[in-house]
Order: structure tokens, then C-alpha cells, then sequence
């Protein structure tokens, strides 16, 4: 529980503090907690007040109240003392900022993604700024595809606005800053970045007020900038911790992994959409998985068997039933895999007290020798254990774990009680 | 798009070319897919052109070191139409500009098998290729088949796709590579065939949507019905929906929708794409949006439809294994033929089980009878049980990993034992035990015989070929490690290497036998039935080599050239592990084997006396019995168990050899091995040369 790590995702304070200034997006002005009385009085006094903000990588901070108006110096700080410890939907703040408070005449929300159905960027527009944009609906929201060769120019994003219904006096600005906003995102190699809302003064100057964006991981052009992204504390288990670092040491077979914080069956799971499916099945049949797995890619002996170690290092000693489980392979080797489990599972057994009921269900390539080979290690193990073949659906064997699972939890608790 | 039907996408006609052929996957893959096909013109690796993939029963598949050279190398004729990309993700926008710069109205179809394409390669990838008529399945698509004409790209169907690919009138479309593996197999058990498996790829562009598939498979003759499997992300099936209903879509279909768990936890499912990113992404909005479609409830096994409401637009089924029964039901309310006339319903089918005492805690609903396996893996299993003994053992990379020792920086282990502790607490015996087999001893005697066999292999006096070697070494000067390596320089298969033949005559004999354990009385009648056997089988032998004039090969490690005078004869070294057992009351299925295998020459006449057992066969016997429990449940590999029974004789004469190089070396003379020239003959007449 709490490691530091760097993630794709970009909050509003590095895009404050790294990113705009780069492209020129016109921002507030911001102070940074920590931060001494002094500095804060100076603002107070240049802002005329200001908004105490968590730095926190989730949605719903308003909602949430972790952004704060403040005007005095004590309530600053005590407001930013109180927001830089946040936590909102599991995640935690890594600090807080204050920013200075924008008079507006108008607001408008953007947000530049891939759109499935042009198969290209797009951005959206609304004039409905500062709201979650699925809350707006369809008829107050503009899409447009930009091409990804050609990029938005000033007067398409003029265009745009205008479209929009936006007031005549503030297109021009406006369009400048949606230009900036498009080189930014190509150029570092986003997948979406959303401004929302975009605050235009009664200056008529539009001001980037709240920001979101997350880089795609396939693309190295962020990686180019030299950005000094921060690290952000994650409220993540030791296992998963240890599962992330080892699934990024290599790109030969996957190994995600996404907590469920169950503690019923442990599923060593193949395939991006088996997996799925049979966590689905699983938690539907009271199987009350203890994460969400996805095994597949063909990994060699040494990966699986790395893979399978972690897994069982941090999860064997209390599981109610190891589940081994996925579709018919059309690449993945069974008796590779299979083989690297078992000898992990032995390798792990003395971990447990009492003997682990082991479901197994896979097809695929070199099935036999698989199966045989995790039966020859259950035997040795003398743990229960059922095998199945790809004829059973996936979704019967993970029902049937699951049904098992809560039927043994039953009993545990049955024990327990005077 | 370019496709006006499926068979446009893929057909048995075209001539497919792949890059980066020589990848681990790419090569693999593309043997099997020239295996079932034959259809690929060649492929290219940087730097690794100029050779070619074999395949078995097809044409090899020539690799060029790029895209030009393959175009030059094949005639104009045999120009790929369809591309399949293997390259790593940097490389496939190159690969792609040039493919496209290269083959100007040639390539009809390109299929990106890469995962990891970042979104922005994957939208100019889609923009370049649409202003050039070229059609994209992928990025990170498993690849497409083609049942009916039997050709496929990509890894779908695994080294083996006519097992699960059966041609018929069923075309999956799925986000999902492996689902279209295993949705086939369901299918065709409900005897319902595919025409095509489409796996569309799961990155957030999916650069042939769906809407664009399902009017292929429209314009497909026949297809009769199209299988979806859906998950989160991307607006794919609000559009390929709202075209459905604009065009009064006419076949059928059946949805799964997977993914349910993502739509309130901010979970990352397996697939890059499947992620929920807004309004009609989640899976529930796209299971109610095929549900309104549909006009019927989510299909439930068992359920009756009334004649004026029959679910013609198809069916959601709620979990998948309800895929196949909801499918034949369509088919049958629509009256249309399945492709075959068989109908296995889908159950638990336990292949292998053991609940052991489980079993009587459970309640019944959950205690399964053992399953029928079927065709051909039950025939697999059986022939592995039949044939298999010992263990099967999956090859690794081992340079800096080993079973057999480790060190923490702290303790030196072997086989995860702290060798401090045994040090401790055992004898070298015991260590040797555990350190060969992975094991320790399972029972108490074990060190003990060990130990006899170590001491009886030592030396068998200075004119044995082991201890002359460690003569000859002193002769010449060496050191006494060099001697060493000299006496089991001289070790080979007629000296002291008998022990592994010995061990390959009592595997062939008691493998699957019902012996279990070579130390249980309860197995002299077996015993004596397959020593008979076996010298039944030499009697044979020797009569038909008498018959031809040749020489017939005879029991290993039987006879001794000096114990072999007597009416019933023993090597004295044996006796003394045969009296250590009768007073530790233990009895030896194979030592006695060999006594009686002596005995039952005699008998059929193969022999005149009862030969000896000579010790290497009572070393062969000794750790055999060993190894035999960890054989039978196949943890040990039969080749490890007959090489134990050399080393086993080479560790002891090795030391003996060692105590022979001292002698040697204190008392000989320098050189005195050497044989003077006068007593050498020459067997060859001398040759002048001119």
C-alpha cells in the first residue's frame, strides 16, 4: 500500500506547471503547496481570493469538495494542509495547489480524444463548461473530426465555434488557444485531454481553468518531451506492485493484473476476453475472486512461471480455491504454461496448512501434455482437484469454482463460529 | 471499404505475404497457416532474408530481407494481394507507408496482427490506407479464417484450425482473438459450423468497425447467421445498430455482451479498447441497445417463443455457455437447416479429477462423476499413461536457473535443503540421494545400500581399464585430478556403462507393471512371471541367431569372467548387499528379478549354470529401486534413472581411481606405462614413398 509511481495520466497542476506554459495555453496563475504565509498573502492580495485545489488524478473534485474557495491566509493553508492529504475513490492526492480565481462571461468545455466512430481525433465542444461532461446532453455537445495529417487550424477551430454559436468577440482568441491545445495533444503523444471549462473574461480572454489528459503508453513522442512528470501515490497492494513491475520487464506474454480485493477463488486467468468473462461468472456464482487476471500472449516457461510464483507468493496461503482457467488457445502453449504453473505451485505449496481444492479448464495447443503435466503435480501435492477439457465452457467451470468456493467459505465460517 | 463480401477479405486464391516472418509467433504461426492453406507467397525480416521456412506437405514460404526484394523476387503474378504484419510496433507505420508506396492497386487487404500500436499510429494507419483502397483488420487483431475455403491469417485456430473450424453457415465476429477459438467449438458441438471468424482486434480504433463487417456477412451467400462477441469501449455497435435498423438488417444474430464488471469499478479489462470512456460505452447500455434491436428478452435454455413473436432479429444470451443452445434454437424457429445433424449439449465434462476426501464434505450438487473424454485426447491420455513413464519434462532456458542447487548469498542449498543442515545431520549417502534424484530417501535403508554399492565400485584390482588409466595418468606426470578424469575417460558402455542397459531391461519390464514399490514382498509372483518371460524372450533370441549365424544380444550385467565356474555361481560383492537386505528384512523385487532372470536361462537352456549378478547390475538394482516410486509418478525422467546407475559406478571408481594415481605416483617410475617399441607390433606392411 502507497507506492510513488509516474502514470500516464496528467493532472491540472503539471499541465499547469509543464505543459502549458510549453504551448502556450493561457492559464491561471498557481502557487504550489508548500508553500510559506508570505506567498500565500502575496497572492491573496494580487488575486483578490482564490481556489484551493487537491492534486489528485480523479474526477469529481468539486463534487467531492476537495476544490475550496479561501480568502484569508489561515484558511489557505488550512484548507491546502487538508486537501494535499485527500483521498477520492481509492486514490490519494499527492499535493495541493491554489489558483487564481477567473472572472468569466462564459464558459465552454473541450475535449480532444480518438472517436470510434470516425476512426480519427475529434474534439468536442459545449458550451455547457464546467459540468461532467456525460451530464450534458447530446443536442448541447458538438463533435468534429480533426484529420490526424492535417491537424486543426485557426480557422477551422474558428469555424467550429462559430458553429457552436459562441460570442463573435471571443472566437478569435478562443481558436488560437484550440490550436495550442491541438499541437499539444499530437505532439506529446495524448490519447485524450479535456479542458474543462475553458473560462473567457470579461477581457475576452479564454483561460484554461480545470485540465485532464492521459498519454497513450504506445506512444514514445511523450517520452521525446522531457517532461518532469510527478509522482503520484497509488493505494495498491504489494501484489500488484510486484506484478506491475514484473509484467514491465518484458512484452513476451501478458501478465495484468487488476485487484478485486476478494478473498475466494484465485484465478490464473488466459485471455483478454475469457478473463473477463469468467471474473463475471465468478462473482456472480459467489466465487469472490481476489483479482482479475490475464495470463495469455503465449509467455514462455520462465515468464509464467514468474508470473505464477508472484501470484501464489502473495495469494496461495488464503485462497479457498485456485482457479486455472481459459478458452481454447490458438497460440498459447498449454504444456509450456501448464508446466511453468505447476512447478510454481510446488514450488509454493509449503505456503499453505491444508490442501487447495485446484480447478483447471483449457484448450488450445499441446493440450494433453498440460493437463498431464498440473495433474502429475496435484497428485504429488494430494490437493483435490478437477480437470476440464475445452468441450465444458469456460463460464460452466468458473460457475462451478465459484458455487465451490462459497460452499467451502460456508464451511470455514461454519468452523469458526462457536 | 474495398470488400464487397467476406470472401473478398479472405480467400483461398489470395497470395499473402508477411512481415517479419522470422519472429518467435510470425513463424510459427505462418508454418501452420502454409500448412492449412498454402496460400503465402513469402515474407521479409530485416537482415534475415535469403533463406526459406519449410513446411511439411506445402511449399516452402522464401524470406527477403524486405518488402522490395520480396516483390522482386516473386513473378508479378504471384504479387501479394493481402499483407499480414507481424512487426514490432515502432516499425508498423513503415512497414505499412510502404507497403502502400510499393504496391500501388496490388494489396487489397491488410491485416496488423501488432499489438501495442499507439492510437495515433493506428489513426494514420486507417487515413492512408482508406485514400488507397486498402482495407485494415487489426491493429492487434488475432487474425481471420475462412472455414469453408480453408485458409486463414493469423494465429485463429491454434497448430491445429480444422480441429475446431468446421466449414459451415456461422460467421463470429468478435473482440476477442481467443473467443473465436472457443465460440466455434461450442457452436460446432450444437452442430452448427463456421463460414468465417473474424477477430476484429480490441484497441480503441477498431479500423474495420463493425457495422462495415455485418454488411459483408450480409452480402455473404453463406453466412446464415452472425455470432457477436462484444465488450466495453467504443460506439462500434451504436453505429452498426442504428444501420441495422435503417437497412432492415436480415439475418440473425446472436450477441454476448461481456464485461459488465468494468461499468462500475474503474477496472482495465484485458483488452487495450475495452475500456469504459463515456455515454454508451458501458456494457450494460450495449446490452440494453442490442435488447431494444432484438424485440425480445435476453435468451433464457428452455424457453418457447409464440408463432407471431419469433426473436427473427436474433438473440442476446446472458452467459456464454448459453451460446450454442440459444443458436440452434434460432435456427430451428426459423426453420433453417444446422449444418450437422449432431447436438452435444454443453455440461461439466471433468477430463481428470480427484476430489479425494473433498468429495464426501461436498454437497451433491457439486460432486461430478468422472466425464467422457473425448476423441482424440482420450486416445492421447491413454497412450501417455500407457507408454509414459516417468516424467515428461518441459525444455528451458537453464544457464542461471537450477533445480538441483541454489545460494542465497546466505546458504548453499540443494534442492531447496540447506546444505548446512545436512551436513549436519546426514551422511554423504543420503546427500548423494537427494542431490540425484531431487529427492531424499523415502525409506531408511536406502543410504545404507548406497553406501555398499559406493565401496564395491571403488576398484576391482589394478588391471581393470579404470585403473590402468589412473596408472597410465602417474606414468605420465598429471596430477591426481587429471587422473581421475582419466579413470572415467575409461568408463564407456562395456565397462562400468552396463549399469544403464541393466536399468532399460527392468524399465521395459516392470513400466506400468502394477509395481509401485520394489521393496514389497507382495510382487515375487510378478516377478517371477516377468523373469521367465524374459528368458523365454533370450531363448528366442539366441535360436534365431543360432539360425543365422550371428551374435544375439544377451542380458546386461549377468555373468562374471571369474564367478562363472560353479552350478549356481555369485559375485561376492552382490552377496554382501544381499545379505544387508536379509538382515534389514527387506525385500528387492529386482535383485531377485536378476536372480531369477539367472535361474530361468538355466531352465530354457540358454545357459549351462546359474550365472552371477555381477555388481554392476546390483548398483543398476539399488538406485532403480530408488528412483522406481518418484518413475511411477512420473517426477523423475526415465533417462535421469538409467544415467544415475553410470554415475553411480563412475563416482566410486573415480575415487578409487584417485587411490591407484597415489600408489602410482609414490612407487612407480616416470614412464614405466610405456610398452618398449620392441614389444609393439606393426599389423601394417611399410610403404615406401618415392
Amino acid at each position: 500500500m502507497g507506492r510513488w509511481t509516474v502514470t500516464h495520466e496528467v493532472g491540472e497542476l503539471t499541465f499547469l506547471r509543464e505543459l502549458a506554459p510549453r504551448y502556450a495555453i493561457p492559464t491561471p496563475q498557481f502557487l504550489e503547496w508548500p508553500a510559506d504565509r508570505k506567498a500565500i498573502q502575496d497572492c491573496l492580495g494580487r488575486w483578490e481570493g482564490a481556489v484551493a485545489k487537491a492534486d489528485i488524478l480523479v474526477g469529481g473534485r468539486g463534487k467531492a469538495g476537495l476544490v475550496e474557495e479561501v480568502d484569508s491566509v489561515s484558511d489557505a493553508m488550512r484548507a491546502m494542509q487538508r486537501l494535499a492529504a485527500a483521498e477520492l475513490k481509492g486514490r490519494l492526492a499527492r499535493t495541493s495547489y491554489l489558483v487564481e480565481p477567473i472572472p468569466t462571461r462564459q464558459e465552454l468545455y473541450t475535449a480532444i480524444t480518438y472517436d470510434s466512430r470516425f476512426l480519427s481525433p475529434a474534439i468536442t465542444l459545449s458550451l455547457r463548461g464546467g459540468v461532467d461532461v456525460d451530464s450534458i446532453p447530446e443536442s448541447e455537445k458538438r463533435i468534429y473530426p480533426v484529420d490526424v495529417y492535417q491537424g486543426l487550424d485557426a480557422y477551422q477551430a474558428g469555424e467550429l465555434l462559430e458553429a457552436l454559436g459562441y460570442p463573435q468577440g471571443v472566437i478569435s482568441p478562443m481558436a488560437r488557444a484550440l490550436v495550442n491545445l491541438w499541437d499539444m495533444f499530437i505532439t506529446s503523444g495524448m490519447k485524450m485531454c479535456e479542458v474543462n471549462p475553458w473560462r473567457i473574461t470579461p477581457e475576452n480572454r479564454p483561460v484554461a481553468c480545470d485540465f485532464k489528459a492521459v498519454f497513450d503508453e504506445a506512444n514514445f513522442k511523450h517520452r521525446n518531451l522531457e517532461l518532469d512528470l510527478p509522482e503520484y501515490p497509488e493505494n495498491v497492494t504489494e501484489f500488484k506492485e510486484e506484478m506491475d513491475r514484473w509484467n514491465a520487464q518484458s512484452y513476451q506474454g501478458q501478465a495484468h493484473v487488476s485487484d478485486l480485493g476478494g478473498n475466494g477463488v484465485l484465478p490464473l486467468l488466459f485471455g483478454g476476453g475469457a478473463s473477463t468473462i469468467i471474473i463475471e461468472t465468478l462473482m456472480e456464482s459467489g466465487g469472490d475472486p481476489m483479482f482479475l487476471s490475464d495470463f495469455g500472449g503465449n509467455p514462455p516457461y520462465e515468464r509464467m512461471r514468474g508470473t505464477a510464483s508472484i501470484c501464489f507468493k502473495h495469494k496461495l496461503a488464503s485462497a479457498e480455491v485456485l482457479l486455472v482457467l481459459g478458452g481454447k488457445a490458438n497460440n498459447t502453449r498449454i504444456d509450456v504454461t501448464f508446466q511453468a504453473i505447476a512447478d510454481a505451485l510446488a514450488e509454493h505449496a509449503p505456503l499453505r496448512t491444508t490442501a487447495l481444492p485446484v480447478i483447471v479448464g483449457r484448450g488450445g495447443p499441446r493440450l494433453v501434455q498440460g493437463l498431464l503435466a498440473l495433474q502429475v503435480c496435484l497428485e504429488e501435492l494430494r490437493w483435490p482437484y478437477t480437470i476440464f477439457g475445452h468441450d465444458t465452457p469456460i463460464t460452466m467451470v468458473a460457475q462451478y469454482a465459484g458455487q465451490l468456493c462459497k460452499y467451502l467459505k460456508g464451511q470455514t465460517t461454519d468452523r469458526r463460529d462457536p | 471499404m474495398r470488400a464487397k463480401t467476406l470472401t473478398d477479405v479472405l480467400r483461398q486464391s489470395d497470395r499473402i505475404a508477411v512481415s517479419n516472418i522470422t519472429g518467435r509467433e510470425a513463424g510459427n504461426v505462418t508454418e501452420v497457416s502454409q500448412r492449412y492453406a498454402g496460400n503465402i507467397v513469402g515474407g521479409w525480416a530485416l537482415g534475415k532474408g535469403g533463406g526459406t521456412i519449410p513446411v511439411e506437405r506445402q511449399s516452402s514460404i522464401p524470406v527477403l530481407s524486405d518488402y522490395a526484394d520480396l516483390l522482386e523476387h516473386l513473378p508479378r503474378e504471384r504479387h501479394p494481394n493481402k499483407i499480414v504484419i507481424y512487426s514490432p510496433p515502432e516499425a508498423v507505420y513503415g512497414e505499412i507507408k510502404n507497403v502502400v508506396k510499393s504496391s500501388v492497386g496490388n494489396v487489397e487487404t491488410i491485416f496488423i496482427i501488432t499489438e501495442n500500436v499507439s492510437i495515433e499510429v493506428s489513426a494514420k494507419i486507417y487515413k492512408l490506407c482508406q485514400s488507397e483502397n486498402i482495407d485494415i483488420i487489426g491493429c492487434n487483431t488475432l487474425g481471420v479464417i475462412n472455414a469453408t475455403e480453408h485458409v486463414r491469417v493469423g494465429a485463429v485456430g491454434g497448430d491445429r484450425p480444422e480441429d475446431t473450424f468446421h466449414p459451415g453457415s456461422a460467421t463470429l465476429i468478435s473482440n476477442s482473438g481467443n473467443m473465436v477459438n472457443t465460440m466455434a467449438s461450442y457452436l460446432y458441438g450444437a452442430g452448427i459450423g463456421t463460414r468465417f471468424g473474424i477477430s476484429t482486434g480490441k484497441d480503441q480504433l477498431i479500423l474495420t468497425p463493425l457495422r462495415e463487417l455485418l454488411e459483408l456477412a450480409l452480402h455473404d451467400e453463406l453466412t446464415q447467421m452472425i455470432i457477436l462477441y462484444v465488450e466495453p469501449g467504443g460506439l462500434y455497435e451504436q453505429m452498426a445498430v442504428a444501420w441495422m435498423r435503417e437497412i432492415h438488417f436480415s439475418k440473425p444474430v446472436v450477441v454476448y455482451v461481456a464485461g459488465t464488471i468494468a461499468d462500475e469499478r474503474s477496472l482495465s479489462l484485458g483488452h487495450a479498447g475495452a475500456v469504459v470512456e463515456g455515454a454508451g460505452t458501458r456494457a450494460r447500455e450495449k446490452q440494453a441497445l442490442f435488447d431494444t434491436y432484438l424485440g425480445v428478452a435476453p435468451f433464457t435454455p428452455g424457453r418457447s417463443f409464440e408463432p407471431d413473436r419469433l426473436p427473427v432479429r436474433g438473440l442476446r444470451v446472458q452467459t456464454l455457455h448459453d451460446l450454442p443452445e440459444a443458436a440452434r434454437v434460432l435456427y430451428d424457429v426459423l426453420g433453417r437447416e444446422r449444418d450437422y445433424h449432431h447436438y452435444t449439449s454443453l455440461h461439466l465434462n471433468p477430463w481428470l479429477k480427484d476430489m479425494g476426501r473433498l468429495s464426501a464434505r461436498l454437497p451433491p450438487a457439486l460432486v461430478l462423476s468422472q466425464g467422457n473424454i473425448p476423441s482424440p485426447y482420450k486416445e492421447q491420455i491413454e497412450q501417455f499413461h500407457k507408454t509414459q513413464f516417468g516424467r515428461v519434462t518441459t525444455r528451458r532456458q537453464m544457464r542461471n536457473a537450477s533445480h538441483a542447487s541454489s545460494n542465497d548469498g546466505v546458504t548453499p542449498r540443494i534442492y531447496g535443503r540447506s546444505v548446512l543442515g545436512l551436513m549436519e545431520s546426514q551422511s554423504f549417502a543420503y546427500v548423494l540421494i537427494l542431490g540425484w534424484t531431487g529427492h531424499p530417501p523415502s525409506r531408511t535403508f536406502e543410504p545404507e545400500l548406497v553406501e555398499k554399492t559406493l565401496i564395491a565400485s571403488l576398484t576391482n584390482g589394478p588391471g581393470t581399464i579404470s585403473a590402468q588409466a589412473a596408472k597410465l595418468s602417474a606414468s605420465a606426470g598429471n596430477s591426481p585430478h587429471t587422473a581421475m578424469i582419466a579413470t572415467l575417460a575409461a568408463i564407456g558402455e562395456v565397462h562400468g556403462g552396463n549399469g544403464k542397459e541393466a536399468v532399460t531391461l527392468l524399465v521395459d519390464a516392470f513400466a506400468n507393471s502394477g509395481l509401485t514399490d520394489p521393496y514389497d514382498a507382495a510382487s515375487k509372483e510378478l516377478v517371477c512371471q516377468k523373469a521367465r518371460q524374459v528368458a523365454t524372450e533370450i531363448a528366442g533370441r539366441k535360436r534365431a541367431a543360432a539360425e543365422q549365424d550371428v551374435t544375439f544380444q544377451r542380458v546386461p550385467c549377468l555373468g562374471h569372467p571369474v564367478y562363472r565356474t560353479e552350478e549356481v555361481n555369485y559375485d561376492p560383492r552382490e552377496r554382501v548387499v544381499a545379505r544387508y537386505l536379509e538382515s534389514a528384512q527387506v525385500y528387492h523385487a529386482f535383485l531377485d528379478f536378476y536372480h531369477k532372470v539367472a535361474v530361468s536361462l538355466r531352465e530354457v537352456g540358454v545357459t549351462r549354470n546359474v550365472l552371477a549378478v555381477n555388481i554392476d547390475a546390483v548398483i543398476a538394482c539399488v538406485w532403480l529401486g530408488i528412483c522406481w516410486p518418484l518413475l511411477c509418478e512420473k517426477r523423475m525422467s526415465i533417462d535421469r534413472a538409467k544415467n544415475i546407475a553410470v554415475a553411480a559406478f563412475a563416482l566410486g571408481r573415480a575415487a578409487g581411481g584417485v587411490g591407484e594415481y597415489f600408489d602410482h605416483a609414490d612407487f612407480g617410475q616416470a614412464m614405466d606405462m610405456r610398452i618398449p617399441v620392441s614389444e609393439c607390433t606393426a599389423l601394417t606392411a611399410n610403404v615406401e614413398e618415392v
